[in-house]
């Protein structure tokens, strides 16, 4: 439907959902407290620690949304999205598992054989099995359809030759989802004849090599496939329609909390020095961005409410990750006038390094899970321009 | 909220947007502004009650929604109505909350968010800058204040002290003097009630009728930028053009959201007029960012209908002249982000002494 108009429903919270609220932030208090982590900025890609993704399995805060069988708990999205709010502003160390619990899990239980849903999911959700994405490719990035990593038909199953680029927190990953060609392309149909591939990363013929990148993290990674055999169960769903589930997995991603708190922790930082003194002019500087990030909150939660009611709504979830990465970035440009950011992170200063790691990471943000260029063109295509 | 609310709630929302599609046109806004009143408008909107939205069925009115005037105000916007409807309803709505009687007639909000007028023995004294709604009304409605406490007072606004002026978008703005005037009317103190709490009421008033026209402003780009052909095809399929759309759309929809969320706030909060930390919260929010929209959207708007925009006769104008001057009204995005900040150091700031709030987040996330 074109259409101008959105609507963003409230979310039905219920006691249960305080409940798991409190719970979680008692967790992250004590967590800190303790010396559990140390918060980090952009903690949803910069913050691995896979002992602290243990810890969160054993407190059956992954895959809360699975059937039980397969290690979840039934609970709602609305669940989910509090625990992730509340990890994100707490700068918790959560990248280990993002991805699995975000989006592969939900993939495998829609795609994967019922042997892999039993074998995977309970791990994933025990926050012991980590995936990674192989989308992107040197030669592939917003052009997802031209991948060239291909697979061919061996017997008993599939051999599958090709480079995946920038792939999140690959080193610490058992599995990775791998976007193929297995049919010939088609300039005429060029989505068709793409496939998903689950791998284990320590099958024969996978290299894992760690990219540093610009602020200094080792977090992606290029991943060489050479002939790697796979049974013709590690295929997620029909042969030929990857390109379809790529799309419906990343129109649901679009639209969650990480899409505008990745710096929150530098906000908060900065108000909770700068409260007891603050001047009418930095009280201004605040109150723009909270107010922003209430109204983000509000396009966000709303989405997870649409999709709640059996929605797709894939406009305005483009809409929230355009807005919201948009403006993680503003946040920060935002605080110098305050706190400029001068020193190199591992400077003493917490606020400091938390700018500064926010300012390192921040081209990020607009680029991760299909740049906003690309969005801007699912909007307007939404509209009816295209 | 039983069933039957919600029923009628719709009933007058469907009435509502045939008869502005019908009586509503972009000739009777641009015309209102060259001398010829809406009348037919003007008539055909008290006969359908609009007016009376927020006014209880005990007192003559429809007895709707808070929510049903909001949607009522956000329509209108929407067709740039050429009539003060949102002035009028909030004006019947502090009527009846202070129980006074309500006509079936316009009536002029004397209230702008600046220090309210003085009483002092029965008699009124002050400025008001900005009323609204005065050409057509046939009473004004004032809030004063006397010792921290407020009533609602009631002249005719034939025998006040008047000096005309319009907004940037021709919308009556009075300036009114009062010199312990003796009101026709004059409530008991009400309660419940603030200054502050009535200008954050005013204030998502506004911001309401700031997303309402925004979503005009977006559906006029997007017609327009469909039909309009340059090198050989529409405007639309250029890339730098959808960007710009999508940027329309964007601002438009974090003001709806922000303007929906303070809506169901304030119409569930047992003292809409209190001015408490969580109306503020949400109602500061939606003006900023309302405020803050209503200067990115007209720039890309007008900048995709190239000069046609420019022109008086193409109504793009009416809503950008609209929320130009409805984003300085009752607080910009600068006066209320500045509140907001305040509000949320000292929350921060005072935790020790057993306030709630001891991190920005839990402000967020309220
Ligand atoms: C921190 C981080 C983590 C990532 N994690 C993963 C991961 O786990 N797995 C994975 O597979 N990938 C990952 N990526 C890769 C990411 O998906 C790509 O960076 C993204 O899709 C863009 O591709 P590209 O970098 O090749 O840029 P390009 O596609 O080369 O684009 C470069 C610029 O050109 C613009 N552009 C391209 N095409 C158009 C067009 N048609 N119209 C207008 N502008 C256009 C883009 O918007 C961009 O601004 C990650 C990236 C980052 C930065």
């Amino acid at each position: 439907m074109e259409s101008v108009r959105f609507n963003f429903p409230a979310p039905q919270i219920d006691e249960s959902v305080d409940e798991l609220r409190k719970e979680v932030r008692a967790f992250l208090e004590e967590e800190v407290r303790s010396g559990g982590f140390t918060p980090v900025t952009d903690c949803w890609c910069a913050g691995i620690d896979p002992e602290f993704s243990r810890k969160l399995g054993e407190k059956g805060w992954i895959g809360v949304t699975w059937p039980r069988q397969y290690g979840g708990r039934e609970l709602s999205a609305l669940h989910r999205y509090v625990i992730t709010e509340e990890m994100l502003v707490a700068g918790a160390p959560v990248h280990a598992h993002w991805i699995a619990d975000r989006q592969s899990g939900p993939l495998i239980l829609a795609t994967g054989t019922e042997e892999m849903k039993q074998k995977i999911l309970p791990q994933i959700a025990a926050g012991k099995c980590f995936v990674a994405l192989g989308l992107s490719e040197p030669e592939s990035g917003s052009d997802l359809a031209s991948v060239r990593t291909r697979a061919v038909r061996v017997e008993g199953g599939w051999e599958v030759t090709g480079t995946k680029l920038w792939s999140s927190g690959a080193q610490q990953c058992q599995y990775m989802t791998v976007l193929a060609r297995t049919g010939e392309r088609n300039p005429e149909k060029r989505h068709d004849g793409l496939t998903q591939f689950f791998i284990p990363l320590d099958s024969p013929g996978v290299t894992v090599r760690g990219i540093r990148d610009m602020s200094g993290v080792e977090h992606f990674n290029e991943s060489h496939f050479e002939k790697v055999f796979v049974p013709d169960d590690a295929v997620l769903g029909a042969v030929g329609e990857g390109w379809k589930q790529i799309t419906n997995e990343l129109a649901l991603e679009r639209s969650g909390p990480e899409r505008f708190l990745s710096t929150f922790v530098a906000l908060e930082k900065a108000l909770q020095q700068g409260a007891p003194n603050m001047s009418g002019h930095q009280a201004a500087v605040a109150g723009s961005i909270i107010a922003r990030i209430r109204a983000l909150r509000a396009m966000s939660l709303g989405v997870a409410a649409l999709l709640g009611q059996g929605h797709s709504p894939e406009v305005e979830a483009a809409l929230v990750k355009d807005l919201g990465t948009r403006f993680e970035q503003d946040i920060i440009e935002r605080l110098r006038e305050f706190w400029p950011v001068r020193m190199k992170q591992g400077y003493g200063d917490e606020l400091q390094n938390l700018m500064a790691d926010s300012l390192l990471r921040s081209p990020s943000f607009t680029l991760r899970g299909g740049t906003n260029e690309i969005l801007k063109g699912i909007i307007a295509r939404g509209m009816g321009l295209r | 909220m039983g069933f039957d609310m919600e029923e009628t709630d719709q009933l007058i929302r469907d009435t509502a947007h045939r008869l502005f599609t019908d009586q509503c046109d972009a000739e009777t806004v641009n015309g209102s502004e060259c001398g010829e009143a809406p009348e037919r408008l003007q008539k055909a909107i008290l006969e359908a009650g609009l007016t009376l939205a927020w006014v209880p069925e005990a007192a003559g009115g429809v007895g709707g929604s808070l929510a049903l005037g909001f949607s009522l105000i956000r329509q209108a916007a929407g067709f740039a109505l050429p009539v003060p409807l949102a002035d009028t309803l909030v004006a019947n709505l502090l009527l009846a909350e202070s129980g006074l009687e309500i006509a079936d007639q316009w009536a002029a909000l004397a209230m702008d968010g600046g220090e309210l007028p003085v009483l002092v023995q029965g008699k009124v004294s002050g400025v008001v800058e900005a009323a609204s709604g005065m050409p057509e009304a046939e009473v004004l409605v004032m809030p004063v204040t006397q010792g921290g406490q407020i009533r609602i007072a009631v002249f005719t606004p034939s025998v006040v002290d008047v000096q005309h002026h319009e907004s940037l978008a021709g919308e009556a703005r009075s300036r009114i003097t009062l010199n312990a005037a003796v009101p026709d009317q004059l409530s008991d103190p009400v309660d419940g009630m603030t200054a502050d709490g009535l200008g954050q009421f005013c204030a998502l008033v506004r911001a309401c009728q700031i997303a309402g026209a925004l979503e005009k402003m977006g559906e006029l780009t997007v017609g327009y930028v469909k039909e309009r052909q340059q090198f050989g095809r529409p405007l639309g399929k250029f890339q730098a053009v959808q960007h710009k759309v999508a940027d329309i759309a964007g601002e438009s929809a974090i003001s709806g959201a922000a303007v929906e969320q303070a809506i169901r706030m304030i119409s569930s909060h047992p003292a809409p007029f209190d001015g408490s930390m969580d109306i503020l919260l949400p109602v500061a929010t939606a003006k900023v960012v309302a405020s803050e929209a209503a200067g990115k959207v007209p720039r890309d708007a007008h900048q995709a209908h190239g000069a046609m925009g420019f022109s008086f006769e193409y109504p793009l104008h009416q809503y950008s002249r609209r929320v130009w001057s409805w984003r300085e009204e009752f607080g910009s995005e600068f006066y209320w982000s500045e509140r907001l900040g305040m509000a949320v150091a000292s929350e921060i700031d005072t935790h020790g002494s057993g306030k709630s709030a001891t991190r920005a987040w839990d402000v967020v996330s309220r």
